[in-house]
């Protein structure tokens, strides 16, 4: 009897325990993101500390055009992945500029900067996985259609400055989207809103 | 006509007049045709610099008149003649002028006329400068952009509203700052005496009113560069690597870093190295470093040969013996072969550290001399050009490596000889340097010469003595057996060590027994030369009290020495130690001297056991020797007490009668001696009848007088201790039959041994005090206390006033000896007057009979009575103090008058 309830044991251990789902991953990844995206506001605040009182204008740096007036979850995932590639051509803007601009520093801003490269990357790969189909190959390349004008019209250091805010505010904005757009995918696909 | 000429001399006048006037108009017409009007003036302007350069067709004039206003506000910024030449190239004019704000800010009108002297001509068409601030431009905006300055400099900034907005404040670093109105859009503020930025520079910002939009600019403020040290020197013997220290920081960073030049060519940054390798060398460098804010040029000049710093040497390796080893190391660069070398190697081992230097011609191996056997090397090389030396190359990564093992060296023999004709052959252990390997076990032989027998033993390694039995060598017919001692290891047999064992043990104690006195660096100890010693001495020593194969240390002395300093880890304080020279010779070793002394000394740890017994009048006190090992110190004397139950009273203090018996002796008063101290330790207390006397309360105590009284610390001063002396009841009745707390831990252990022990009966009769009358007995063991019986003959004499001095700490002496009243019971005087004063050395093997007269009467027994004592009462104390001092004045007034014939 006893051994019986060993071998149940072992059995049972044995028996590889079910992790977070693709979606609920995704989900977990896009929040982390937005967490570290705002961790990186504050951090880019506390070096420019004007910026701290002023909330910058000229809305989304972003937007996406919708083709059907109400997309389905896959295609609001498909818009979301355009999305976050020109988010990660945004990051990568603001890397190349402000290294041009004050060179190379290894603080925290710059760590926290290099996180939101690489989970926003990794995010990336995860939407490309929920929304690829046979028929539509996905991207994960950075997208820099957006960047160019936008700093090129700012004009000089100050400007860089204030395209920098923007660009943070808008990583947290589209990561906070993620999140959302993902959590229903999720939802959808495994019946709960558990992660 | 005459009418006319008569009727027109009045009209002439206003004709007169008329060409006056036309004249002088013709003559100012003409002045103004000569200063022609500036045309064709044109405006060039630098916006980074906020230089406007104006040239203009002036004709022949040099002197304009220059007027610049802002265009909207018609204010003039500008108004100057100045002088200009024509350039004759060109054939205009031009002149520059600086703005104070930047040429952005606004729209500037500039005019220009002719002047000579006060003559000018017309003003010149008015060209315009457009600014930022025009409608077209609606843009909120601030000028100048990243600007870099030097630090301290001023900066003018302006900012131009958003069309339609209102202009709010310029701040920098929260702090608002004073600004001018340049034009309806436009407001200027400056800067002064900037401080240098951030690596983002310095903000400076723009509001709106109310605060709803934002504008800025960074301002950058730094220093030019300004490096310094530059150096070149070859590794290779080929290339130039130059470096120079960056000096002190631009706060410049980024696009606007030092830029490095070095002959010209680009030196490709990292973050922190400031380097340049040239492929050749070249003999002659310039360094041209340049930021925005100037450039700084350094220059350096030197020959190859004389900058030459080695490589680290790479690939160290060796090859190891047991007492050298050979290192060797291979070079990156094929060129040092030629090169003459001389390189320093660092050795490490255990924490030590020393350096070899070799030299050679592309040295790539030394030969380390002077290692010891197995054991750990670490090894590390740096060269550098052995002539015109510069700088040692870096040290090549170390290298460890071990040398081989070898033969042990001969340990350290000595021998412990017990009274039974057994004991031990001991070695000390060998340490790691000493085994030179493993080792694996010592052999012992013991080896008559006489008989030519030998007899050997091996033990394990961890072995470090081997037992001897002579009654084996019994039947030899030799004085004395050899023993030899090898110690072995895997590489073979160490050198043998002997020493010499006599077969029969003469028992012949020295002479003297010294005392050693412990110091910071041990005990030293001093002897005369022994003529018979040929190879030197050796001193051992160990704990007095051990009797039976002590664990014993030793140290040997050359032949040409004559004293050693003994330390050792070993030494505990208020542990005896005894100290023996032996010289050595072909002979077994001889015992030649003896001290004994204590690393500290301590109070005793037990107390006396002690008795009384009855006789007539008298009572006879007796007590036991206390034990070597609970002294803990040279013990100076006894202290009699009496105790009533509540405190304790002095009935004698030994002390007080060695030294006013000495006195006495000198006066040549006392023919006789009335107290004998001898071999017994008793005392008689004669007792007269004395109603007062509580004798349910009184008892009587013996306390070993101890050093505290050296530091003035009176025994009766100090307070209560936990200690109590061995109590007895009035004519010998033990009545407090509690446990007895003991004086000191041990003390309440009695030795039935030690009052069978030799002892000197001393009874004094007759001696009457106020309160009693005392029979006290001395015992000269007692003052030297008792060592070994044999070194009897050796005892002290007390009132010799040698001067030992105990080597005793306050803190000890004021901790444990205190008495058991809790009232002074000594009376002052006795404590100071009678107290014992420690002496400063104490040579107890000192002949009695040549330092003391007394010696001989303290031969033998000596019986004293007593009626008088020649001390002195004290009538300032109180009642009952006299009554204790006056006890022990009495008692030896009593003592003295007794020895009257």
């Amino acid at each position: 009897m006893a051994e019986q309830e060993e071998q149940q044991q072992i059995t049972a251990l044995d028996t590889p325990v079910p992790g977070p789902s693709q979606t609920g991953r995704a989900v977990a990844l896009a929040r982390l993101l937005h967490h570290e995206c705002t961790h990186l506001l504050q951090l880019y605040k506390e070096k420019e500390t004007f910026l701290s009182d002023h909330t910058p204008d000229g809305g989304r740096i972003l937007s996406l055009s919708l083709d059907s007036e109400e997309p389905s979850t896959e295609e609001q995932v498909l818009l979301l992945h355009s999305a976050l590639r020109q988010c990660l051509g945004l990051i990568h803007c603001v890397i190349a500029k402000e290294e041009e601009e004050w060179g190379e520093l290894e603080g925290d801003y710059e760590a926290m900067r290099k996180n939101v490269r690489l989970r926003l990357e990794h995010l990336l790969h995860s939407t490309k996985d929920l929304a690829e189909t046979e028929d539509k190959t996905l991207e994960v390349t950075p997208d820099h259609q957006h960047h160019t004008e936008e700093t090129d019209g700012a004009g000089g250091a100050f400007g860089l400055k204030m395209w920098t805010y923007r660009v943070l505010q808008e990583l947290i904005h589209w990561a906070d989207h993620a999140a959302q757009t993902l959590h229903v995918l999720h939802k959808e696909r495994e019946g709960t809103e558990e992660i | 006509m005459p009418c006319i000429s008569s009727s027109s001399k009045p009209n002439c006048r206003p004709v007169w007049l008329f060409f006056a006037l036309l004249g002088l108009s013709a003559m100012h017409t003409h002045a103004k045709e000569d200063l022609t009007v500036p045309e064709q003036v044109s405006l060039s302007a630098n916006m980074s610099t906020k230089q406007l350069s104006i040239s203009w067709l002036g004709g022949t004039a040099t002197t304009f008149d220059l007027m610049i206003l802002r265009t909207e506000f018609n204010e003039t910024v500008f108004y100057e003649t100045v002088s200009v030449t024509v350039n004759q190239v060109s054939g205009r004019h031009q002149w520059n002028w600086t703005s104070v704000e930047p040429l952005e800010c606004t729209s500037l009108s500039i005019k220009i006329r002719s002047r000579d002297g006060q003559t000018t001509s017309e003003w010149s068409s008015t060209q315009i400068l457009q600014g930022s601030d025009l409608p077209s431009n609606d843009k909120f905006q601030m000028y100048p952009q990243d600007k870099v300055v030097p630090v301290g400099a001023n900066t003018t900034f302006c900012c131009i509203v958003e069309e339609g907005k209102v202009f709010g404040n310029i701040q920098q670093s929260n702090t608002v700052m004073n600004t001018m109105q340049l034009s309806r859009r436009s407001y200027a503020t400056t800067v002064y005496n900037q401080e240098p930025s951030v690596r983002t520079g310095t903000n400076i910002l723009c509001y709106d009113y109310p605060k709803t939009q934002l504008t800025g600019a960074v301002v950058f403020v730094g220093y030019p560069p300004l490096p310094s040290d530059l150096m070149c020197e070859t590794h290779d013997l080929i290339s130039a690597v130059c470096q120079w220290n960056e000096g002190r920081d631009t706060h410049l960073y980024g696009k606007r870093r030092t830029l490095y030049s070095l002959n010209k060519r680009i030196c490709p940054q990292t973050q922190r190295e400031r380097k340049c390798i040239m492929d050749q060398w070249d003999g002659n460098w310039t360094l041209v470093a340049q930021n925005p804010l100037g450039q700084y040029s350094l220059t350096y000049s030197a020959e190859l040969s004389h900058r030459v710093r080695p490589e680290a040497p790479a690939n160290v390796n060796s090859i190891v013996h047991a007492w050298y080893a050979t290192v060797l190391w291979q070079w990156k660069y094929s060129t040092y072969s030629s090169l003459a070398l001389v390189c320093e190697v660092e050795l490490s081992s255990q924490g030590y550290k020393t350096t070899h230097t070799f030299s050679g011609v592309g040295l790539r191996s030394v030969d380390l001399p002077d290692l010891y056997p197995d054991e750990d090397y670490s090894v590390q090389v740096r060269c550098s050009a052995q002539q015109n030396f510069w700088k040692w190359g870096d040290w090549s990564k170390p290298f460890f490596f071990k040398t081989k093992t070898y033969v042990p060296e001969a340990p350290d023999v000595w021998m412990w000889m017990n009274r039974d004709n057994t004991g031990q052959v001991i070695w000390k252990p060998l340490t790691r340097r000493q085994s030179r390997g493993q080792i694996t076990g010592y052999k012992v032989t013991f080896w008559s010469p006489e008989e030519n027998q030998q007899h050997t033993e091996m033990f394990s390694p961890d072995t470090t003595a081997a037992p001897i039995n002579l009654t084996q060598f019994a039947t030899f017919s030799g004085n004395k057996i050899k023993a030899t001692v090898i110690a072995e290891n895997n590489e073979g047999e160490s050198q043998p060590a002997s020493v010499l064992i006599p077969l029969r043990l003469t028992d012949v104690e020295p002479l003297v027994v010294s005392r050693a006195v412990h110091t910071d660096s041990g005990f030293p100890l001093f002897w005369w030369k022994d003529v018979n010693s040929t190879c030197g001495y050796v001193v051992e020593w160990h704990e007095a009290s051990c009797k039976w194969d002590c664990p014993v240390e030793w140290i040997k002395v050359a032949a040409r020495n004559t004293n050693v300093t003994v330390e050792s880890a070993n030494f505990q304080p208020g542990v005896r130690y005894n100290f023996s020279l032996y010289s050595c010779s072909s002979e077994a070793p001889e015992l030649q001297q003896r001290w004994q002394g204590y690393m500290q000394e301590l109070v005793p740890s037990g107390s006396v056991s002690l008795s009384a017994s009855q006789q007539d009048s008298n009572i006879l006190l007796t007590w036991g020797e206390i034990p070597l090992v609970k002294r803990r110190g040279f013990i100076q004397g006894y202290n009699v007490y009496i105790s009533n139950g509540s405190q304790l009273a002095l009935l004698a203090d030994w002390l007080i009668l060695e030294i006013l018996a000495s006195l006495g002796i000198t006066a040549l008063f006392l023919i006789i001696v009335t107290f004998i101290c001898y071999k017994k330790r008793k005392c008689m207390v004669h007792i007269v009848e004395k109603p007062e006397w509580d004798s349910s309360k009184e008892m009587l105590v013996v306390i070993p007088e101890e050093d505290e009284d050296e530091e003035g610390q009176g025994i009766g001063d100090e307070p209560v201790d936990t200690d109590e002396p061995t109590s007895l009841r009035y004519y010998n009745h033990v009545v407090d039959e509690r446990p007895i707390r003991p004086r000191y831990p041990d003390s309440s252990t009695s030795s039935a041994s030690s009052l069978d022990s030799a002892r000197t009966d001393v009874t004094y009769t007759g001696i009457q005090t106020s309160g009693s009358s005392l029979v006290f007995q001395l015992d000269p063991q007692g003052f030297s206390e008792g060592h070994q019986p044999q070194t009897d003959q050796f005892a002290s004499c007390v009132g010799g006033g040698g001067g030992y001095r105990p080597q005793m700490q306050t803190r000890a002496q004021s901790d444990d000896m205190r008495p058991a009243s809790p009232e002074p019971f000594l009376d002052p005087q006795v404590a100071s007057g009678g107290g014992y004063k420690p002496q400063s050395s104490w040579n107890f093997d000192v002949d009695a009979g040549e330092s003391c007269g007394l010696a001989p009467s303290l031969g033998s027994p000596t019986s004293v009575a007593s009626t008088q004592f020649l001390l002195p009462d004290e009538e300032e104390h109180g009642e009952e103090k006299r009554q204790l001092s006056s006890s022990a004045a009495t008692w030896f007034t009593n003592l003295l008058s007794s020895t009257k014939p």
